[in-house]
């Protein structure tokens, strides 16, 4: 299986801030990888670099044998990003959304015509993706927000706390849709989370992450056994000394 | 009292107090602006006074008798510094340039026959009066720009006294682009140059600022509503995305570029036609509104100003968080816009000492309005060259923010007005 990313070293300053303290991790080709960590643990700031937004410090890092840094232009191409608090233009509709945020993929009209379906059947929004962006529900944002995400079936999907802050039925619909989708589909997903049992569900490993480094890494059951603990929760509380 | 009045007032003040932005933003009007302004209208004033006392009055005599003799006497007992010429028509002072070859900017004729007047008048005879006819060049619109007529006229007014009321009369006449017209004074002239001259300053004050504001907000909406981090990760190029919102600002500020252009035009108009005929100054007939080629070059003029305000809006809003921190930060421009549109208002930037003129010339914002004044006079060359100016300041503005939507500076740069006390709590904070 071939590599999707692979990060080296990463270190990220922010003036007197060591965000990121030499990052090492990879992900393989079609794996959904988790972050977990606590809040400026530096989940983010990786994310940001993987998605082009922000360049590291230091350390080298590839995604599908490009770099970021050097090739934007061609990491964007293949990849998508969904940050945390992402909004949608207010004033547009979610159809009219959807449709801006294709073109950039791709001028043929057929090919937009799939993906604008494709996401309308992931966010699941039916006739109200007719309405302006600003009267919808959180949850029905977040939806559409992770529709257009996947609609252009990226190689590599990042998703920045794809269900944070979703009641529990819009959190169990946005988490069905990244674990069919991308099963269904083969999409490498790296996604970041504070909710253990959300990453335990979707992510075929995880890295626990604190204060800019990976302190330990592996499949959720794997480490459960290996630290002898119910859930990641656990896991995190005993791998950083707090139980 | 409204029960909770105090405590959401006294929260509501707290937070616009301790917001520095804002705070600034309240005390830039009051006390930079005014100041300033203050000082630029005493600065012109006080240099136009110097030059009217420094400029050389030209005194065309054609009579030559004892009057006119006792009347150049005169005007050098007052302490005016005085040339004289002889036998010379006011068409030929015109056509070869004396008043530049003598540096002044009037002349008195006195023709043939003022002694002869006089001579009756004070003999006996009141119905026969004499005249003197003043000449001005008209020199653009100022406040200050008639100091030196206002004098010469006093100073006509004075002799009239000494020797009897009534005796003497003056007639009034302007030089407009090298053509005398009769019975216009320059003083009214340069009253209703003023008058009209006021409403570009003011209707490109206000549009500077509100599209200025519209393209601010069209990137800290995108911050603010979440949505520019998922447009920089998407495969479009970065100028791209700072170019889509310029051109829309663009496209409305060409437009708001057109319907100044027609408002001004109308405003020209009706300076011409609301006066009654006796009175009248007919601006289009002395050539005093801009050709289709002035407007032409006014348009671009402004235009190519809103589009480097619109591309330094954009930039000072990547530095806001929000909206409210844009339109704030924004309001850090609007001292260089409206300090030189509420001084050209009243003065012409010729008229400005050379410190105050290399001020407002450095100021792109300055360059429509010198343009509306430069347009009506014909010197098209000023406008041009103001032109290529705001064009070489907006290009280097646009590569600047250009660079900055290329780096991550669009989503980490922030401006910081720390103050010690706040300074050391963060830190600690942190």
């Amino acid at each position: 299986m071939s590599i999707a990313v692979d990060a080296k070293d990463l270190v990220k300053q922010f003036g007197n801030i060591r965000a990121l303290d030499g990052l090492t991790f990879q992900i393989s080709q079609g794996e959904i990888y988790g972050l977990i960590g606590p809040n400026g643990a530096g989940k983010t700031t990786t994310l940001r670099i993987i998605s082009t937004l922000i360049l590291p410090t230091s350390g080298t890092i590839r995604i599908f044998n490009q770099d970021p840094v050097t090739q934007a232009a061609q990491v964007r191409k293949i990849i998508s990003y969904l940050p945390e608090e992402a909004g949608a233009y207010p004033n547009l509709t979610g159809n009219e959304y959807l449709t801006f945020m294709a073109k950039f993929n791709t001028n043929n009209t057929e090919e937009l015509k799939q993906m604008t379906e494709e996401a309308a059947k992931i966010c699941g929004l039916g006739e109200r993706l007719k309405d302006k962006a600003k009267t919808y529900s959180k949850g029905m944002k977040r939806r559409l927000l992770v529709a257009r995400a996947l609609m252009t079936q990226p190689k590599l999907a990042v998703l920045d706390e794809p269900a944070s802050g979703l009641d529990v039925l819009h959190a169990y619909h946005v988490r069905q849709i990244i674990k069919n989708y991308v099963k269904q589909h083969g999409v490498t997903v790296l996604l970041s989370s504070h909710n253990m049992l959300e990453v335990e569900y979707l992510c075929d490993r995880v890295a626990l992450i604190n204060k800019g480094k990976i302190i330990v890494e592996g499949k959720p059951d794997s480490l459960k056994t290996q630290y002898k603990s119910a859930n990641l929760e656990e896991v995190f509380a005993k791998v950083v000394g707090y139980a | 009292m409204l029960k909770g009045f105090n405590t959401i007032l006294v929260k509501e003040l707290k937070e616009l107090i301790r917001d520095p932005k804002i705070l600034i933003g309240m005390l830039v009007l009051p006390l930079v602006i005014f100041p300033v302004l203050g000082a630029v209208l005493g600065y012109a004033s006080q240099t136009a006074i110097e030059q009217a006392q420094k400029a050389t009055l030209l005194v065309v005599d054609n009579d030559q008798g004892n009057w006119s003799t006792t009347f150049i006497n005169y005007l050098k007992s007052t302490g005016v510094k005085t040339t004289v010429i002889n036998n010379t028509s006011p068409q030929q002072v015109v056509a070869q340039e004396l008043l530049t070859k003598n540096n002044s900017t009037r002349f008195i004729e006195i023709p043939a026959g003022f002694s002869q007047n006089m001579t009756a008048h004070t003999n006996g005879n009141p119905a026969i009066t004499a005249t003197i006819n003043v000449y001005g060049a008209f020199q653009g619109t100022s406040i200050f720009s008639d100091i030196g007529s206002t004098a010469t006229n006093s100073i006509i007014n004075s002799y009239n006294r000494v020797i009897a009321p009534d005796v003497l009369y003056t007639t009034q006449s302007t030089i407009i682009k090298g053509q005398i017209q009769k019975g216009i004074d320059p003083a009214t002239l340069s009253g209703l140059m003023i008058t009209q001259s006021i409403a570009l300053p003011i209707t490109i004050m206000i549009m500077l600022t509100y599209s200025m504001q519209i393209a601010a907000t069209s990137v800290a909406m995108e911050k603010e509503e979440k949505t520019l981090e998922t447009l920089l990760t998407v495969p479009v190029d970065r100028f791209a995305i700072l170019m889509g919102k310029l051109s829309s600002t663009i496209i409305v500020a060409g437009i708001a570029s057109v319907a100044v252009m027609i408002g001004y035009n109308y405003v020209l108009g009706s300076m011409t036609m609301g006066i009654p005929t006796a009175t009248s100054i007919n601006l289009v007939n002395l050539g005093l509104v801009p050709s289709a080629f002035g407007y032409f070059l006014l348009g671009i003029s402004l235009f190519i100003t809103l589009l480097s305000g619109l591309a330094l809006a954009v930039i000072m809003s990547a530095f806001a968080e929000d909206v409210r921190g844009a339109t704030a930060l924004v309001g850090y421009i609007y001292p260089i816009i409206f300090i030189p549109a509420m001084a050209l208002m009243y003065l012409d930037v010729n008229s400005l000492p050379m410190a105050v003129q290399a001020v407002f010339y450095a100021i792109p914002y300055s360059h429509p309005i010198i343009a509306s004044k430069a347009v009506v006079l014909g010197d098209y060359l000023t406008v041009v060259l103001g032109i290529v100016y705001v064009a070489v300041f907006t290009i280097v503005i646009m590569y600047v923010a250009s660079r900055l939507f290329a780096t991550e500076k669009i989503l980490t740069a922030k401006l910081r007005f720390k103050r010690r006390g706040i300074g050391k709590r963060q830190e600690q904070e942190e």
